[in-house]
């Protein structure tokens, strides 16, 4: 079971990282493009839709391994009941706008498919496609804030707690 | 419901939120939900959808995963090795010596770098113990460290200038021109003020080991900065001279950072796929607090609160001076408790419309509000830079703010130049001719 769980969260991280190689790939290859006298279509397009299917992707994992930022001064210095009983309630509402998250983006790409909506770049493309990434990654951090809030109520300690005190580069 | 009402409700729920420990992001998404429940609005989920799919798919966005990246890659290679060797015989003669290696290496980090912990982290992880055993005053080596890491969010590329970019709507390659000067100014005053200090402490730096380096030794040193300065000119110049946009130069930067740790022989499977996780959690964060803060302002857009207030602010009539006064202590408090890139997201929808009407030019207002920010990372309680420096030397944080503090008073002095002279901002940018 932890193992399933270890390889979706990380699989959610390598989903992120493989979009960002591939922005990467889309803007080299438009500048040799542009040196040689050829253009790759819909360049910006793309890259785009990778930017947001990175950064959807990846929510989970970073959740997951402590990576969104947030108030600790208080919720650190209450008393250990007080402590985890804040920390379960902030869960709560966190699973109650997660919720909400991936309720609406899945909203979104079905509105996308039926009212055929394409992009309007050089190539037209349905934008329910691009849109998946949407999606599927804000139902994977519902799934995320869903696993601390069970593990909670079960006298766990959330996932992230463990990360937080490290040192964390690129903060800002 | 009366919209001054409106604005205490929904500044009040947010300072709840924030501080019961709602991720910050999530907490933007809660205060615009709440605020487009209560002023009736009944689209607030479809809102949200089409505004998230806006935001994060932003052409001028995708540079920032891959500033993020080049500055992961760059952290895993030798290279504050190789700056530090690279620097100190040319500063041997210099009253405060080796401290000034801290300062010029982080303002060549920061360079490549766009991020402030990183640059404090990357450098302070090579410099502060051979600071020690040379036997360097340890306040002023941890002073010196704290005050130019806060380099990396100033000297162009630089994460939070890209932020504020994309949420003002001003160009990033101009922005990023903008933040050089003052860079450059910074640097200028921290090592004047180390060399003055110097001059006044004797005692507390190493005494011996005046034997002078010949200059053939000074020129084989140089080479070790080589390829650093190299993709700095790469990717400044390409972005100055107009030839690539800032996220083609991004891209570039990688590649280039990529092929960097190749040749230095760092570039291992492992560290590869452990830079791209670490790209990923960052611009993982900032991005959905992006898209949360997008969302944000489309529901004060709706609610008018920005508008009210820039009224209302008008009404005071304040100078200019005021104006900036004000916005500083509120940037310094925010500061003390949120991290920089939240303080710029939260603030700017609602502060812009005041500096346009106040006919503050946007650009200069994208540098003065990263200096102010620089401010906040090494005032406690919440200074991202005081956290790194703690963790590297096991020093508590009240001890590395109170070494952090002359270089706290000489930002603000650069905040005091800016404002006279503006011009240090605003000339290179208008001499660029494109971007």
């Amino acid at each position: 079971m932890n193992s399933i769980r270890e390889y979706f969260y990380l699989s959610s991280g390598y989903g992120a990282g493989i979009c960002i190689i591939l922005i990467m790939l889309i803007i080299l290859a438009q500048i040799v493009g542009r040196m040689l006298g050829f253009i790759v279509p819909s360049a910006e397009d793309f890259s785009g839709y990778c930017l947001a299917a990175a950064t959807f992707l990846g929510l989970a994992y970073t959740f997951r391994t402590g990576g969104h930022i947030r108030v600790t001064l208080l919720i650190h210095r209450l008393p250990e009941k007080a402590a985890r009983l804040a920390e379960a309630l902030v869960l709560l509402l966190a699973l109650g706008l997660t919720s909400f998250m991936s309720f609406y983006s899945i909203h979104l790409i079905w509105e996308s498919y039926v009212f055929n909506d394409v992009s309007y770049g050089y190539i037209p493309i349905p934008l329910w496609i691009p849109q998946i990434p949407l999606g599927v990654g804000c139902v994977a951090l519902n799934i995320a804030v869903l696993d601390d809030f069970i593990g909670m109520l079960r006298g766990r300690d959330p996932s992230y707690l463990a990360h937080e005190d490290e040192l964390k580069l690129e903060e800002s | 419901m009366e919209i001054t009402a409106l604005s205490i409700i929904l500044a009040l729920f947010m300072l709840i939120v924030l501080a019961a420990g709602l991720w910050v992001s999530l907490s933007l998404l809660a205060v615009a939900i709440f605020g487009l429940y209560l002023s009736g609005n009944d689209q607030i989920g479809l809102l949200f959808a089409t505004s998230s799919w806006g935001a994060s798919t932003a052409w001028s966005l995708t540079a920032l995963p891959m500033f993020i990246w080049m500055g992961e890659i760059l952290f895993r290679t030798r290279l504050s090795e190789d700056l530090f060797k690279g620097l100190s015989p040319w500063l041997s003669k210099l009253p405060g010596k080796l401290l000034h290696v801290n300062i010029l290496s982080c303002g060549i980090f920061a360079a490549v770098s766009g991020s402030s912990a990183a640059t404090a982290a990357t450098i302070g992880r090579m410099t502060l113990p051979e600071l020690k055993a040379q036997g360097y005053s340890e306040r002023m080596a941890v002073g010196t460290l704290a005050g130019s890491g806060t380099l990396g969010l100033l000297i162009p590329p630089s994460i939070i200038l890209i932020v504020y970019g994309v949420a003002a709507e001003v160009s990033i390659a101009r922005l990023f021109i903008a933040g050089a000067l003052p860079g450059l100014m910074l640097v200028i005053l921290f090592m004047g003020y180390t060399a003055v200090w110097a001059s006044f402490n004797r005692d507390e730096l190493p005494r011996g080991d005046e034997r002078s380096i010949s200059l053939t030794e000074k020129i084989v040193a140089l080479r070790k900065l080589l390829p650093i300065v190299g993709l700095i000119l790469f990717v400044l110049g390409s972005i100055y001279g107009g030839f690539t946009t800032p996220t083609e130069a991004a891209a570039l930067g990688v590649f280039g950072a990529l092929v960097l740790a190749l040749l230095t022989g760092t570039l291992s499977i492992e560290s590869f796929k452990q830079s791209l996780l670490g790209a990923v959690r960052s611009s993982c964060m900032i991005g959905l607090i992006l898209v949360a803060a997008h969302f944000l302002t489309l529901a004060m857009g709706f609610l008018g609160i920005p508008r009210e207030l820039a009224q209302w602010i008008g009404g005071l009539s304040l100078n200019t001076f005021e104006l900036l006064l004000y916005l500083t202590v509120l940037f310094v408090i925010l500061g003390c408790f949120l991290d920089g890139i939240s303080v710029v997201v939260l603030t700017v929808a609602v502060v812009l419309p005041l500096i346009q009407q106040a006919n503050i030019d946007l650009i200069w207002f994208g540098i003065y509000i990263v200096l102010v920010v620089e401010l906040s990372q090494i005032t406690p309680p919440v200074g991202f830079n005081l956290f790194v420096i703690q963790a590297l030397t096991g020093k508590d944080i009240l001890y590395v703010a109170r070494a952090a503090l002359p270089f706290f008073m000489l930002i603000l002095a650069a905040i005091l130049l800016i404002s006279w002279f503006p011009q240090i901002v605003t000339y290179l940018p208008q001499t660029m001719t494109r971007g």
